[in-house]
């Protein structure tokens, strides 16, 4: 027993100097007259490239009355231009061998192309395309409103528990646009002209809402010639871009509710409002959320999965958004187990947290697991000039992409307890229980 | 000011030519085609056989270590289920960890570990390394193999298995390799209850026991670690690990099938029928016809612009994807082409199918069908390199499937020299549209019928085996003296008729919430009344009266009308087979079906607006067994009392897709001839 204190103590003290260091990520980037930002990152290790566009257009910047805008053009901008015919757009790519795709959030959305390198030109056409002169027309609008219409059916409608997000998020914010998800409503959709998509186009879709990163097997010289050749017409929008300045009040009070699905077996949902992406505190939450459920040793996997067989499955995730997301925990609960039994076991773990704060041995377990999910983030191409065009539209510094680590570094055990304390407040948060809708009786 | 006016002149020239450059209306060309270098992974061997590869990249300070078993497949027989179990079992604890230990010493380091019965696998950041190989050796030299991890997890086993019963696309999975391999082969066997259940620990160590050694063993280390180092490691972690002598096992090789034939599996509740057409190949990785079927796939079913999408969900619309897949294995491949498509275009889809399968042996593929396949798979090659695990499993393979050094680094080489006569030579040794398995898993009734154009139609039941033979004994038997029989066997038809109106409450559990089912019928005036409740709130209710129903669900209303509206009206009587004749509905007999190992006829009532109700009553006993409705779930009826000179089902046993487990409904009261009022509905 003795010797096993001894060697854990041993093994504390190596690594209770924490060196965080974090490889440098290299980049150049450069501004256009029209304000399209361009990031750069070379690595010729393998003769690929990635060619991003991401703009800061997400479901927020939408108004109440017209959600789903935003995700519904990450669909309308691959109906092609005046010089790409219909359909077209996937074709090029994966006839010239790349694979493509976009995202959209509550805050971005996000196109990319990854190609053979020697296809650089071709990626940046494309996307200078979309930016220029995309199509948005009735034709391409009936077609994906179809297409989008299926997408929700699979995504949300029909995968269990696919309405989290939006039952949550409904009820965590009373004036915030983060009020809706980015799938939006239909009927917003079927009610909107065409001259609003046109609009919407117009509105987000300008060089100076826009940052361009390429990443791979580049040469800096050829590719900067080549954005410049490709996106310096294009013309900088004309109007001031719509951010919302609401600020989201804090909650008080609790707000419960049932949410009827087609389940199998019934989940507890919990969500806290958190501050700004760019607070420093997110950092503390950030190891909070792997503290409770990360790895099959965190606290509330291994007593309540493990141990108690009360869950089946619980995750922690703090959703970050730019103006302040949501701490969203989920716990599914066991065959025969209460909703309100497993609630209950959850609120007591995060009271023990609250309470009595977490050991130097998990708290240095938490920077271990850290530092190798930072590492491994950046690995891919794709990751890298992702994360780079996040670095400089969400913390305004492409820099901070070299940052992360640093950050992590600053947080110290009490600052766990203290934002448990702060953020996990049980008296102003969002409790739903999801379960199985009524059997269907017999007639 | 000269300076300035150069430099205005030379913006202007500047962006004047980049305008003047770009020619929007085409489509930039490639540049030179980059070289594309695979990276070289060294090897050594360990005197007890083991075969290290190690694949240097320091990109990153992390590094990998991946182990895996070389050896025969298994025929797992009675014990069927138990390769599932093994590499949990490896990470349920050691002789020097427990699991919660070793569960925290893992995620201490943030690092990875994780075993199956042919592997194991760990990975960390380069400082973690000694650690985590400590771990990993200590998985593999030590699991201790506790009795209670077994029980929980065949516990976890056995509720997947339940669950994958009812699951289209598992049934189909069954059933294609039950009739491409045979049932006595290791890819064609399946696990059932029984099977699983009868692992025990002792299999579990034996299976341990007798196929981890380092001489079926090759272990890929990949990232920040050289030769050198990898030597030092490996030789202190595992050049203790024991050799010794692991069976082998040779399999007969599976024939196709003499003619085209179909596999049905009746899942009755379904809207979708599963197709998987299917045949086994003889392909393996190395072949020379290998890489000319990777081209030869994607052209047929590999992807988005492949003819199978093409056809039936980009023309046809019978489906939201078709694929296709020729998988390579060193005991034998197999052919598959499949979708998910609607009840009523199942033929259709088969059709469609067999024409493209058809047309592909027989015309081949198109230059520019070719030109585009080698662009697609040439592009994934070079992404697929961008992970330094590729090199390794390149490196692998050429050992497993000794294939020729220079394999990969000329594999796109040998791609790109590929021609039209090559994939359609390949297309013809594989492909042969005479001898395919047809499966569909889907309504019988539906498609049965249809499906016999393709080849001789066999029915199985949801694991592969053949279903059991139902034969009516009297040939002349009708539908009315199906239902006569009941009513005899229930009391007699005067004593059905004479339940006017009858009031019953039923209860079910359901994850621990009390559910309660609340049912008036009137007979005489085609009305009923149905509430569901949980925990005492009503969440759905049915009002059928006056000729108009009603259902309203969590505060809202909907009135229902036309098809609707028919169905919900030939769905009220307690018993339909009583008043049929007064009502107007005509009765036909389906035949004799399995209802879960009882033999029983399946009745069709229909009413002049179209609306069916479907029923199956016991050959023995003559009972009501089962109601089946496609949309709200298949009724199956148990525990028959006396009530007032009827016999009553007193056990409701529900099986709908939207519930998780068949919700078992006891009738908690019953009151036969209650004078109904308006709240009663």
């Amino acid at each position: 027993m003795m010797r096993k204190i001894t060697a854990l103590g041993l093994v504390l003290g190596l690594l209770s100097v924490p060196v965080l260091a974090q490889k440098k990520i290299d980049y150049k980037e450069f501004d256009l007259d029209n304000g399209l930002h361009v990031i750069m990152h070379q690595d010729n290790t393998t003769p690929i490239v990635i060619t991003s566009v991401l703009y800061h257009v997400g479901s927020k910047n939408e108004q109440p009355d017209r959600t789903g805008f935003a995700h519904f053009f990450e669909h309308l901008m691959f109906e092609g231009s005046p010089n790409i015919e219909r359909g077209q757009y996937m074709n090029i790519i994966q006839s010239r061998g790349g694979t493509l795709n976009a995202f959209t959030s509550n805050d971005i959305t996000y196109y990319y192309e990854l190609l053979p390198s020697n296809e650089l030109e071709l990626a940046l056409y494309m996307e200078s395309e979309r930016m220029l002169q995309s199509k948005v027309d009735q034709t391409g609008v009936e077609t994906q409103r179809e297409v989008v219409k299926e997408e929700k059916r699979q995504s949300y409608d029909n995968r269990p528990y696919g309405s989290i997000l939006i039952e949550t998020l409904k009820r965590a914010y009373t004036v915030h646009p983060y009020n809706w998800a980015p799938i939006g409503s239909l009927d917003d959709l079927n009610a909107a002209s065409i001259e609003e998509f046109q609009q919407f186009y117009k509105d987000f879709y300008v060089p100076n809402n826009a940052t361009l990163t390429i990443a791979g097997d580049l040469d800096y010289a050829q590719t900067e010639k080549w954005v410049r050749q490709y996106f310096a017409e294009i013309p900088k929008g004309t109007k001031e871009i719509y951010r919302p300045s609401v600020v989201e009040p804090k909650k008080t009070t609790e707000i419960r509710d049932i949410i009827y699905d087609n389940i199998q077996i019934p989940a507890v949902i919990q969500a806290y409002n958190l501050p700004k992406r760019t607070d420093a505190d997110s950092y503390a939450l950030s190891m909070l959320s792997t503290y409770l459920t990360g790895g099959n040793s965190s606290l509330m996997t291994k007593e309540l999965v493990d141990k108690q067989q009360k869950a089946l499955a619980l995750a922690a995730i703090p959703l970050e958004l730019e103006d302040g997301g949501i701490f969203i925990m989920y716990g599914i609960t066991n065959m025969g187990v209460e909703p309100k039994d497993l609630e209950t076991e959850v609120d007591k773990l995060i009271k023990q947290v609250q309470d009595q704060g977490i050991s130097d041995q998990d708290f240095a377990k938490l920077q271990n697991i850290i530092e190798n999910n930072l590492v491994s983030g950046n690995s891919s191409m794709a990751g890298i000039a992702q994360n780079l065009a996040e670095s400089h539209v969400i913390f305004g510094d492409t820099e901070y992409i070299n940052k992360e680590m640093e950050m992590y570094s600053k947080v110290t055990k009490a600052d766990l307890q203290r934002v448990a304390k702060k953020y996990l407040d049980l008296n102003g948060r969002v409790v739903l229980y999801y379960l199985p809708k009524s059997a269907q009786p017999t007639e | 000011m000269k300076k300035i006016a150069i430099a205005f002149v030379l913006t202007l020239l500047v962006t004047g030519m980049s305008i003047a450059q770009v020619d929007r209306s085409k489509l930039p060309v490639a540049g030179p085609a980059p070289e594309i270098k695979i990276g070289e992974a060294e090897s050594f061997t360990l005197a007890n056989g083991l075969k290290v590869f190690v694949v240097k990249n320091d990109k990153l300070p992390r590094v990998s270590f991946t182990l895996v078993l070389e050896r025969d497949p298994i025929m797992e027989g009675d014990k069927a289920g138990l390769l599932g179990l093994v590499g949990q079992m490896m990470m349920a604890g050691t002789e020097n960890r427990t699991k919660d230990q070793l569960d925290e010493e893992i995620d201490f380091i943030g690092a990875s570990l994780s075993a199956g019965s042919t592997s194991i696998f760990a990975s960390s950041l380069k400082k973690h390394q000694d650690k985590v190989l400590e771990l990993m050796a200590d998985v593999l030299y030590n699991p201790k193999f506790p009795q209670e991890e077994l029980d929980k997890l065949k516990k976890q086993t056995l509720t997947g298995l339940a669950t994958s019963k009812d699951e289209p696309n598992a049934i189909s999975g069954r059933l294609s390799s039950a009739l491409v391999y045979g049932k006595d082969h290791p890819y064609g066997e399946v696990e059932t209850e029984e099977t699983v259940s009868n692992v025990e620990i002792s299999d579990v160590k034996a299976y341990y026991e007798t196929f981890f050694k380092p001489n079926i063993a090759y272990l890929a280390i990949v990232g920040d670690m050289d030769k050198a180092e990898a030597e030092k490691v490996v030789t202190k972690y595992f050049a203790k690990w024991e050799k010794g002598e692991v069976p082998k096992f040779t399999y007969k090789k599976p024939a196709p099938a003499a003619q085209n034939q179909v596999g049905l599996v009746d899942r009755s509740s379904s809207v979708q029928t599963v197709i998987d057409i299917a045949q086994p190949i003889d392909l393996t990785l190395g072949d020379a016809d290998y890489i000319s079927s990777r081209v030869l796939n994607q052209i047929f079913g590999g992807g988005s612009s492949s003819r199978l999408f093409m056809n039936l969900r980009e023309d046809k619309g019978y489906t939201y994807g078709a694929y296709s897949s020729f998988s390579a294995d060193k005991l034998v491949g197999e052919f598959s082409a499949s979708a998910s498509v609607r009840n009523e275009v199942t033929d259709s889809a088969v059709y469609e199918f067999i024409y493209e399968i058809n047309k592909l042996a027989k015309d081949g593929v198109t230059e520019e069908e070719l030109a585009q396949a080698k662009a697609n798979l040439a592009g994934s090659f070079g992404r697929s390199l961008e992970s330094p695990s590729t090199i390794a499993n390149f490196a692998l393979n050429t050992e497993r499937y000794n294939l020729p050094k220079d394999y990969y680094a000329t594999y796109l080489q040998k791609m790109n020299a590929l021609t039209v006569e090559d994939i359609n030579k390949t297309a013809k040794k594989l492909v042969d549209p005479t001898k395919l398995h047809i499966t569909a898993v889907g309504n019988a009734t539906e498609i049965k019928d249809k499906l016999a154009q393709f080849g001789e139609v066999k029915m199985y039941d949801n694991m592969g085996f053949p279903a059991k033979e139902m034969k009516m004994a009297d040939a002349n038997l009708t539908a009315e003296s199906v239902v006569e029989n009941y009513l005899k066997a229930i009391g007699g038809k005067a004593n059905a008729q004479g339940v006017k109106t009858a009031k019953m409450n039923l209860e079910a559990n359901v994850m621990g919430n009390p559910l309660g089912i609340a049912i008036v019928y009137d007979a005489e005036n085609s009305a009923y009344g149905q509430k569901t409740s949980i925990m005492g709130n009503v969440m759905q209710a049915t009002k059928i009266k006056d000729g108009k129903a009603e259902i309203s669900a969590q505060g809202q209303k909907m009135e229902l009308s036309g098809a609707q509206l028919e169905e919900a009206m030939i769905n009220v009587y307690l018993f339909p087979e009583a008043w049929y004749q007064e009502k107007g509905f005509t009765i036909t007999l389906d035949g004799l079906k399995d209802v879960e190992g009882t033999p029983a006829y399946k009745v069709i009532f229909a009413s002049a607006g179209g609306a069916k109700l479907v029923n199956y009553y016991s050959e023995e006993t003559g009972l009501k067994i089962k109601n089946e409705n496609p949309a709200s779930g298949d009724t199956f009826y148990s525990d028959y009392q006396e009530k007032e000179g009827v016999l009553l089902p007193m056990l409701w046993t529900i099986k709908s897709p939207m519930i998780p487990v068949p919700l078992e409904a006891k009738v908690t009261s019953l009151e036969i001839n209650p004078v109904l009022g308006e709240t009663d509905f």
